[in-house]
């Protein structure tokens, strides 16, 4: 809510800074060489030169847009849990499963032992970072996400698997701050899913932070919120990330009756429609969150990562972002509101 | 006791091999105006006689169409109903599946069949008993959001208007000629305390109303059915469906309540890839069966399976099967 840690990692960010959350979509070239490396037809490097394309090509976008905060887009990573599943020891990777409508995924199975392989993320996100001079954030996957969205063959609970991932997680947080990162984002979309677990989820959460000198956000979306609301705002990270185009007229009264005591990186276009919001539209949903929040503490970004839509899709949607958010910042600016 | 083993709705609309990716494929191409969408009907069809027959092939007795064409449990009936759009993704209960959320915004009415020839097709894929799943009013209410102010002043009377166009489905599936026919309520389970039981049992005295000669099964799941385990037991259905997943003590309190009728027992998770004990599954049963006062019962898993991956669905299935004939 205030900008003393971020400053003192030395970052100077505007007022609501804009960012996305995580993922874009792969070009269609990157999609058949993966396509042609699942068959075998070309090798790993080969593939890898195309991902470093495809990351550049990103990197590239998000700088003529102007986003604040950027990400390295992860082209690299066919899904939030099976990447990391593929390269953390103690996983083996089940078949497809599906996610919503048409889309699916490979959820692993835990069948032993968590263990941290090294580094998973961190030449990704130095890689990034010579590309650009704007802060590039570390993005994982949390504990409760990972041991929710797999199947556990191995621990005796959800619990200890959830423990388990968050000691081996942190180990690739350390490695990200000792590169360089001073901004890391570790997603806990399903922190809902059972209420009652929360307690876990900020534990295993504190497990992954706690000392650690770093701006760490969490992303959550797509679930009852209300049921988590403000015990969420226990979770020890400075901001939280959430889905709100279409859910501020229920989540803004929580947020009004109990103040959001972080920042929030502000959803505000839709990424599961093919339709691009226009910039009014944006700014409505700005004010609308100006009516309860204070504007130091506001991030501005679509609903969750751009994955899903088309390339045109998710420039065009971060491009709405960054314009409405930038003549809402010179409206705030002109109407001498607090900044 | 006869045990029937039957699946609990949903199969997986996908698999490892090539020819079961034809639906996500073929949906892909018709967004992107490769295909059409009688190409997409062609594909459910494929998908839903593999559903059907790896059904078969485990050992079950009775099958279902394993929901393949369903975008989800809610939108796909809630959608089809008249003064109701679809919204945004929501997750569906603790899962990590997600559901378009209806948008109510006037009146729900019945439009028009949206199961039977579902069923039908199904039925004449099958060399098995097909069981229509549907979800009930209850959950599709509680999953909606309302923009019609007389329902928001009243929500049972959303609820009971939901139940209106459930009735018809059933009707309609019950003249086809189906012999069980499952309905849904898990949102029953996600806030006990809040179930209004008096509204339920006038839903289901409306569907007990119009099921023909078929048996009407109400199932639970993704929830402990213990505290409210008398209610689901004195509810108007013929079976009861529970998912014994989430509570070891539900066995025991079940037996001890001596149920009048049968009851589906969802003692194999349909959510985690492992498979079950077969020395607890069969514990279980010698516990409850002797107490049932019913002459056949059903053996199923906790939920729909299209929440494991195809390999394990289907060996998961087999298992269920496995274990059945250790009994009958």
């Amino acid at each position: 809510m205030d900008r003393t840690k971020l400053k003192k990692l030395g970052l100077n960010l505007p007022l609501l800074p804009t960012t996305t959350v995580g993922s874009f979509p792969k070009p269609p070239n990157l999609m058949r060489l993966r396509a042609d490396f699942a068959k075998g037809k070309i090798t790993a490097e080969a593939l890898k030169k195309e991902e470093e394309n495809a990351t550049a090509f990103w990197m590239e976008t998000q700088e003529s847009l102007g986003i604040d905060v950027v990400v390295d887009g992860e082209q690299y990573r066919g899904d939030m849990v099976a990447y990391f599943a593929e390269k953390m020891g103690g996983f083996e990777i089940g078949d497809l499963v599906r996610s919503y409508g048409n889309r699916y995924y490979h959820k692993p199975i835990i069948v032993g032992e968590i263990e941290w392989p090294g580094p998973m993320t961190v030449d990704w996100w130095k890689f990034a970072s010579k590309l650009t001079a704007r802060p590039v954030k570390g993005m994982l996957t949390g504990p409760y996400t990972m041991m929710d969205w797999a199947f556990n063959e191995f621990y005796p609970d959800r619990h200890s698997a959830c423990l388990a991932l968050a000691r081996e997680i942190r180990k690739e947080v350390v490695a990200l701050l000792e590169a360089g990162a001073k901004i890391v984002q570790v997603d806990e979309p399903a922190i809902s899913v059972r209420v009652e677990e929360l307690p876990w989820v900020i534990e295993a959460m504190h497990l992954v932070t706690d000392g650690l000198p770093a701006y760490f956000l969490t992303h959550i979306c797509y679930g009852a919120f209300e049921y988590v609301y403000p015990k969420v705002l226990e979770m020890p990270v400075d901001n939280i990330d959430l889905d709100m185009s279409l859910t501020a007229s229920r989540r803004l009264p929580l947020m009004q009756a109990n103040p959001f005591s972080k920042d929030i990186s502000y959803g505000v276009v839709d990424v599961h429609s093919h339709e691009v919001e226009d910039a009014a539209t944006v700014r409505d949903r700005l004010r609308r969150a100006l009516e309860v929040l204070e504007p130091e503490q506001i991030w501005v970004d679509p609903d969750c990562g751009l994955k899903t839509r088309s390339v045109d899709e998710a420039i065009e949607k971060m491009r709405v972002v960054v314009e409405a958010t930038r003549e809402f910042r010179s409206e705030l600016v002109r109407n001498a509101r607090p900044v | 006791m006869r045990l029937i083993t039957t699946s609990s709705g949903s199969y997986p609309r996908i698999g490892a091999t090539p020819e079961l990716h034809l639906l996500r494929q073929t949906i892909t191409q018709r967004d992107s105006g490769k295909k059409t969408d009688a190409d997409v009907a062609a594909a459910e069809d494929a998908l839903t006689r593999a559903a059907i027959a790896e059904q078969i092939s485990s050992g079950l007795d009775l099958v279902t169409d394993g929901q393949i064409r369903w975008y989800d449990p809610i939108s796909h009936l809630a959608g089809k109903l008249e003064n109701v759009s679809v919204n945004g993704l929501l997750r569906f209960f603790d899962t990590n599946f997600y559901l378009r959320q209806p948008v109510v915004h006037g009146p729900v009415v019945w439009a028009r069949p949206v199961l039977r020839p579902e069923y039908e097709m199904a039925s004449k894929a099958s060399a098995k008993p097909v069981k229509p799943v549907l979800t009930g009013a209850y959950t599709l209410a509680r999953h909606s959001i309302i923009e019609y102010p007389p329902y928001q002043k009243e929500f049972a009377r959303l609820v009971l208007d939901y139940n209106e166009a459930i009735v018809k489905e059933v009707s309609e599936l019950a003249a086809a000629g189906a012999t069980v026919i499952q309905i849904d309520e898990p949102s029953i389970l996600k806030e006990p305390s809040h179930a209004d039981w008096d509204l339920l049992e006038e839903t289901w005295n409306k569907l007990s109303a119009a099921k023909g000669k078929a048996r009407l099964v109400l199932a639970t799941y993704f929830g402990d059915a213990t505290p409210v385990l008398h209610h689901l037991l004195s509810m108007p259905a013929d079976v009861v469906a529970l998912d014994f997943t989430y509570n070891p003590r539900l066995v025991d309190q079940v037996a001890d309540s001596k149920p009048a009728k049968p009851l589906g027992f969802g003692l194999l998770d349909g959510r985690n890839t492992k498979l079950d004990d077969p020395a607890a599954v069969l514990s279980a049963l010698d516990r409850m069966l002797p107490k049932i006062r019913a002459s056949e019962c059903y053996l199923n898993p906790s939920s729909g399976l299209e929440y494991l991956p195809r390999d394990r669905a289907l060996a998961k299935l087999k298992h269920l099967a496995g274990i059945r004939n250790r009994i009958n």
